[in-house]
């Protein structure tokens, strides 16, 4: 089978110098995958690569059988990739049920069915659907950002480092509603600062290092890899 | 002095002209809030609106009333239309330029006004009209008409921006505009739908201005500095925080006459302005700081 997503040897960065150098990531239908690495090791620049938020200038970007590199944003979205940035990624003066119907401004017709399932999946934010964005703690916030970025039904969710600042209780929630998600259907690309804990629940990893692959494989051997362990997990 | 004396001279009038405002300084939020940038060419598109009016006043020999909403269709096309030519060029551009640009804006449509109209002074109809008595009160028709289409017209934009789905975008676009696009938002569509609203709100204040004193080539651009004061006096973003402004600002005005001459008056707005922004720049209503 092939697979959802596959980014070949994407080279490229902002404006003239190329922060990622032959980067190549796929990520499986029904599959959660974290990219970790050390500060500066292109890993967030990686993810907005597929977002087309980045000057490409060298691989492909496949999603879903489509060649998808270069395309403008919005094409992306509604091709079916959601991204969901790590700051500011809601809209504060709105309630929790207008950040969702702007996150479903794409879609036409009734928006009903999609309330309801990202409601099922946050039932914190049903009870507080009335509620401004902006009154609510960080935890929840990114799961107004998440369920935003869920209205539209994509078939695969950007999200960059969703449990930084947040504590371990909020984190383990975060990681279980990226669990249910994924069960709904939606494959996961994740950038994560707690490597040990993301490379734990993810399926797959991928160690990035100066723009560069490092290693790759099931969350489980990243994680038992000595040299992993030792150069980017802090041993 | 009684108090009905002081309601009728003073409170009254103070009500109708901080409406006028209110009206020119919910656009200059609007604006504010979603293109970022202060407007200058605001008040000159509000005498623009004042005097399309009045040429549709002469021209179809109807009621000033009748011909309003004519003048904030025509003013919010011809808004749309000097941001398409002018101001849509200079968006990648620092926001300076932007408003230098629209103080040439403001040149330009007072000139036009010069030039189709004449630099005297005009009214929408002729003769004295009398106040009318209500116990004790002394209140005009148009004085009632400036104040009711102002509550309407904000309640109005208030419903759109709160129900609707393109309202919501501009609300949207004005709290996170990063967002707005990567949720597919258009902004082009949004920018026009403001600049739209902002025209047509400034034909109001022009025409209402228009209706209770005349109609001057001058007129708007001596209406600018009040609203801006409104605007940043309710709070940047905030729509009932420019008409609260508004309110306060015309009625502050109305009132100074009291303690100081009244050829001061018109630094009112400026000592507001200026205690807002030195005391609480982020308005009565906790707007932007921009």
């Amino acid at each position: 089978m092939n697979a959802l997503l596959s980014m070949d040897k994407i080279t490229g960065g902002y404006g003239e110098a190329d922060i990622l150098q032959d980067v190549t990531i796929h990520v499986d239908q029904d599959e959660i995958v974290v990219i970790v690495g050390p500060n500066g090791a292109g890993k967030s620049t990686a993810m907005k690569s597929v977002f087309g938020l980045l000057n490409i200038r060298g691989g492909t970007m496949v999603f879903d059988g489509d060649d998808i590199t270069g395309w403008a944003p919005n094409k992306i979205v509604q091709r079916g990739i959601c991204y969901v940035p790590q700051v500011d990624n809601i809209f504060r003066e709105m309630t929790i049920h207008e950040n969702l119907e702007m996150g479903g401004f794409l879609k036409q017709g009734d928006l009903s069915a999609a309330y309801d399932r990202v409601y099922a999946l946050f039932p914190d934010l049903k009870e507080r659907r009335k509620t401004l964005a902006g009154s609510l703690s960080g935890g929840q916030r990114q799961m107004v950002a998440m369920g935003r970025s869920l209205m539209l039904d994509p078939k695969l969710l950007l999200l960059d480092e969703p449990t930084a600042g947040l504590s371990p209780k909020y984190m383990e929630q975060i990681f279980q509603i990226c669990r249910d998600v994924r069960d709904t259907g939606v494959a996961i690309l994740l950038v994560e600062q707690h490597a040990k804990q993301a490379l734990a629940f993810a399926d797959r990893g991928y160690v990035l290092a100066a723009g560069k692959n490092r290693h790759e494989g099931s969350g489980g051997e990243l994680l038992a890899d000595r040299e992993v362990a030792e150069m980017f997990l802090g041993g | 002095m009684d108090l009905l004396e002081l309601i009728n001279f003073y409170l009254i009038p103070g009500i109708v002209l901080g409406s006028i405002y209110a009206l020119g300084a919910v656009g200059i939020t609007l604006i504010f809030a979603i293109l970022r940038y202060a407007h200058l060419a605001h008040g000159d598109l509000a005498t623009l609106g004042a005097f399309i009016a009045l040429a549709v006043v002469t021209s179809l020999g109807i009621s000033p009333l009748v011909a309003l909403p004519f003048a904030i269709i025509a003013t919010g096309a011809v808004a749309i239309g000097i941001d398409k030519v002018f101001y849509e060029h200079l968006r990648e551009r620092p926001k300076i330029v932007t408003v230098m640009a629209s103080l040439g804006i403001a040149l330009m449509v007072r000139s036009v006004v010069q030039v189709v109209w004449g630099v005297d002074t005009q009214t929408y109809s002729r003769g004295i009209v009398r106040p009318e008595d209500y116990f004790g009160l002394r209140i005009r028709d148009r004085e009632i008409y400036t104040v009711l289409a102002m509550v309407a017209l904000v309640g109005v934009l208030q419903l759109f921006l709160t129900r609707s789905k393109w309202g919501k975008a501009m609300r949207a676009m004005s709290d996170n505009p990063n967002l707005a696009l990567l949720s597919g938002i258009d902004n082009k569509k949004v920018v026009m739908l403001t600049w739209g609203i902002a025209g047509g709100l400034c034909a109001a204040s022009g025409f209402f201005l228009g209706l209770n004193t005349e109609l001057k080539s001058m007129m708007g651009w001596h209406m600018l500095l009040p609203m801006f004061a409104a605007a940043i006096l309710g709070g940047v973003g905030r729509v009932e925080g420019a008409v609260l402004g508004g309110l306060i600002v015309g009625i502050a005005e109305e009132m100074s006459v009291l303690f100081i001459p009244s050829e001061y008056k018109a630094a009112m707005a400026f000592a507001i302005l200026l205690f807002m922004l030195l005391v609480r720049p982020t308005g009565l209503l906790k707007g932007k700081v921009l």
